[in-house]
């Protein structure tokens, strides 16, 4: 199936290695006149090139260094000051006094409303339009790669900093935690105790929780990547929507549509420190993201593979 | 042309069947078996033999009784005073119960990042608020086992009057309500927590009381109440609602209940009187870092709504106990009228005045409650109460008038 838009003759093959894409390995898709590869058609070099970009990038790096500033920034600050009475400042605050791990929970719950947004839309929305504003994207679809799987590389690749980012506040928060205060049996919301090793367990649960409630903005961002050549654009209109969507949240008259927000469930992750683990809000939350990366995915494809691509 | 069209079908396709299947999971899912014709009598009678033994179940509890309401802003999760009052009383709440024979129970609090736990496992009885992480516990006399009605013997154990009563509490008090003033019916059967369940509906039959109907959902299979629903007159959404979200009838882990307090945690004592009827799990809740009560109970006759039933509507032993401080600090109330239309009068006495200060002293109860000649009324959905200026409270599901008129003839 050629489309006509992609303007395949202009680009000499030299300019190929901008990008290590996998050429040989993919078939044809949309977007290339090539017959269908008899080989099986695996995107998977594809993706390892696009992850190897994002973590080499020194932006990336610079988010995740930035993430991990929170939790350390916290530790340092509630070590140099006195005793936090309960109840003030965000929950858990308090018992980082008693337990270095809880600051890795903290750290998540202060960056969950506003740092996690923001890097995962700088990522999401980066993906089409900064390489449309390198004017790489060409170069990328000359590729016998094709759109869809280029499409479907490019959310793998931000899904994955979805995994990272969480992560690397949770343990730059439990690794600062345990270097500056005790470490010991770790209190649950119930009241009951585990042990370290099960709290690092449910650290990591917390963790794949937000990474999970990110799928869904991550989505939104790819969509709006596709929408534009300029990739500041598409960032900021990500971050702004998911501003948005916390603030119709916070609303009562808007009730009916409080399930139907992405950032809906996002401090949900409490009931995964209650004893038992309630499952539900996990559940309701990766339904709700599997239905934004549904609908916004079939927008990201329906604008990627009739768009002219003209950089 | 055609192609672009087919590459934007996915994108129309999805949200299409994403609505489909919402508008789908709304409708009332059609039971597989119905279940067997019953008559209310012998809907009550199921209620009446049924036995859970063991359970763990999620309880939902919402309600629009005309309070303001509070936005739940922000992460913390610190609140305290007249906010985590009326917070009990509106908005939505999640409530985990676990039951494994009559003498081991947990009820858990969801509340935002913060929990409220109270477990009894034989007669160690512990609350727990992971707010401020405090603890308390008591033991039960060796005569606390004697009581017949578990649902009551078990909001009296673990001290939870006033936060969330369990279906079969609510139940108890609703049907023990029904008599010549009430039409009792049963309507078609309702699907609650996955189970088909007998819709038990109580219709007061006077215009002069503020509540509209009453439904109760009996599970077809056990006799187990899953539901109340309290409507009030004139009222589409019910004013309060109570249902189990998932049920399961198994025994839950028997670790559950074996609580000892966190390290660091505050542990306070509580004293128990020797004599068991007292209702001594009154006040002994976790406060949320204030200095009123939190737990609305005998001294706040606010409408509570598990109470916002006609008084007179509960059998009067089972009631009694509630309304009466231990040290007889507040005089026994004196009831007008009959039925769903009776007017509760609590004498002047330091306990009402202690409401009273309470009302008028935060600004947000303040905000509820409006002055009218001779006091000031604070007004709900379901049910009145009126602050007289010389220290009398009236409450009662009525219209305000007629709190009015009671107060005056007297």
């Amino acid at each position: 199936m050629p489309s006509r838009e992609v303007p395949d003759r202009e680009v000499p093959n030299r300019a190929l290695p901008i990008r290590e894409v996998a050429g040989t390995d993919g078939a044809a898709d949309v977007g290339t006149a090539e017959p269908p590869s008899d080989r099986s058609s695996s995107g998977w070099p594809l993706l390892a090139s696009e992850l190897a970009v994002l973590f080499r990038r020194r932006r990336t790096w610079a988010m995740m260094l930035a993430l991990a500033a929170v939790p350390v920034l916290m530790a340092i600050a509630v070590r140099a000051s006195s005793a936090v009475p309960p109840g003030r400042g965000p929950a858990f605050l308090d018992r980082i006094t008693q337990n270095g791990l809880f600051v890795g929970v903290t750290a998540m719950l202060v960056c969950v409303p506003l740092f996690l947004p923001l890097t995962v839309g700088v990522v999401a929305g980066d993906t089409i339009a900064g390489e449309a504003g390198l004017g790489t994207l060409r170069y990328l679809l000359v590729a016998p790669a094709g759109r869809v799987r280029l499409l479907l590389v490019k959310y793998a690749g931000a899904a994955g900093f979805c995994i990272v980012a969480p992560l690397v506040v949770a343990l730059a928060g439990a690794g600062i935690g345990a270097a500056l205060f005790p470490v010991g049996p770790v209190t649950l919301l119930s009241g009951d105790v585990i042990t370290p090793e099960e709290a690092v367990v449910r650290l990591v649960l917390v963790a794949a929780y937000l990474t999970v409630s990110l799928l869904g903005l991550s989505a939104v961002g790819l969509f709006l990547s596709t929408l534009t050549d300029v990739p500041v654009g598409a960032m900021a209109a990500t971050i702004v929507i998911s501003v948005v969507s916390q603030v119709l949240g916070e609303l009562p008259q808007l009730e009916w549509l409080h399930p139907w927000l992405f950032s809906h469930y996002w401090f949900g992750f409490a009931d995964l420190l209650r004893q038992p683990i309630a499952w539900d809000a996990f559940g309701d939350n990766a339904l709700l993201q599997a239905g934004y990366i549904a609908v916004f995915g079939a927008l990201a494809y329906g604008r990627f593979v009739t768009k002219d691509i003209l950089s | 042309m055609t192609r672009k069209w087919l590459r934007w079908m996915p994108a129309v396709a999805v949200p299409a069947v994403i609505a489909a299947a919402a508008l789908a999971g709304s409708l009332p899912a059609s039971a597989g078996d119905p279940l067997p014709a019953k008559t209310p009598a012998e809907v009550l009678a199921l209620v009446a033999q049924h036995s859970a033994p063991s359970l763990s179940g999620t309880l939902e509890q919402t309600s629009r009784i005309g309070l303001p309401e509070l936005p739940q802003a922000g992460p913390s999760s610190g609140s305290g005073g007249a906010a985590s009052v009326l917070e009990l009383l509106s908005g939505p709440h999640t409530t985990r119960v676990f039951l494994d024979g009559p003498s081991n129970v947990r009820v858990q609090v969801l509340d935002r990042f913060a929990e409220r736990n109270a477990v009894r496992s034989g007669d160690q009885v512990w609350l727990y608020s992971s707010k401020d992480n405090t603890a308390m516990h008591l033991t039960l006399p060796a005569d606390a086992g004697h009581t017949k009605d578990f649902g009551h013997y078990k909001h009296r154990d673990t001290g939870m009057h006033g936060v969330m009563p369990t279906p079969e509490e609510l139940a108890g008090r609703l049907i023990a309500a029904a008599d010549p003033t009430t039409e009792v019916a049963v309507h078609p059967e309702v699907n609650v927590a996955g189970r088909a369940a007998y819709n038990l509906v109580i219709t007061p039959r006077t215009e002069g009381t503020l509540i509209g109907s009453v439904a109760v959902a009996v599970d077809g299979e056990s006799g187990l109440p899953l539901s109340v629903e309290l409507k009030a007159r004139g009222q589409e959404e019910p004013a309060f609602k109570l249902a189990f979200t998932s049920l399961s009838l198994e025994a839950p882990d028997a670790s559950l209940f074996a609580f000892s307090p966190p390290p660091g945690a505050t542990v306070k004592e509580i004293e128990v009187p020797a004599h068991g009827t007292g209702h001594w799990g009154k006040g002994h809740w976790p406060k949320h870092g204030t200095e009123s009560g939190v737990v609305p109970d005998a001294e706040d006759p606010a409408p509570v709504a598990p109470d916002a039933v006609p008084p007179d509507a509960v059998e009067p032993d089972a009631v009694a106990p509630d309304y009466r401080d231990p040290n007889g600090a507040l005089a026994r109330p004196t009831v007008t009228g009959t039925g769903w239309e009776s007017v509760v009068e609590f004498p002047a006495s330091p306990a009402s005045a202690e409401a009273d200060a309470m009302l008028s002293n935060d600004p947000l109860l303040q905000q509820a409650a409006v002055a009218v000649p001779g006091g000031r009324l604070f007004s709900t959905a379901v049910v009145n109460v009126l602050f007289t200026d010389d220290g009398r409270v009236f409450a009662g599901s009525v219209p305000a008038e007629r709190l009015l008129t009671a107060a005056a003839a007297r």
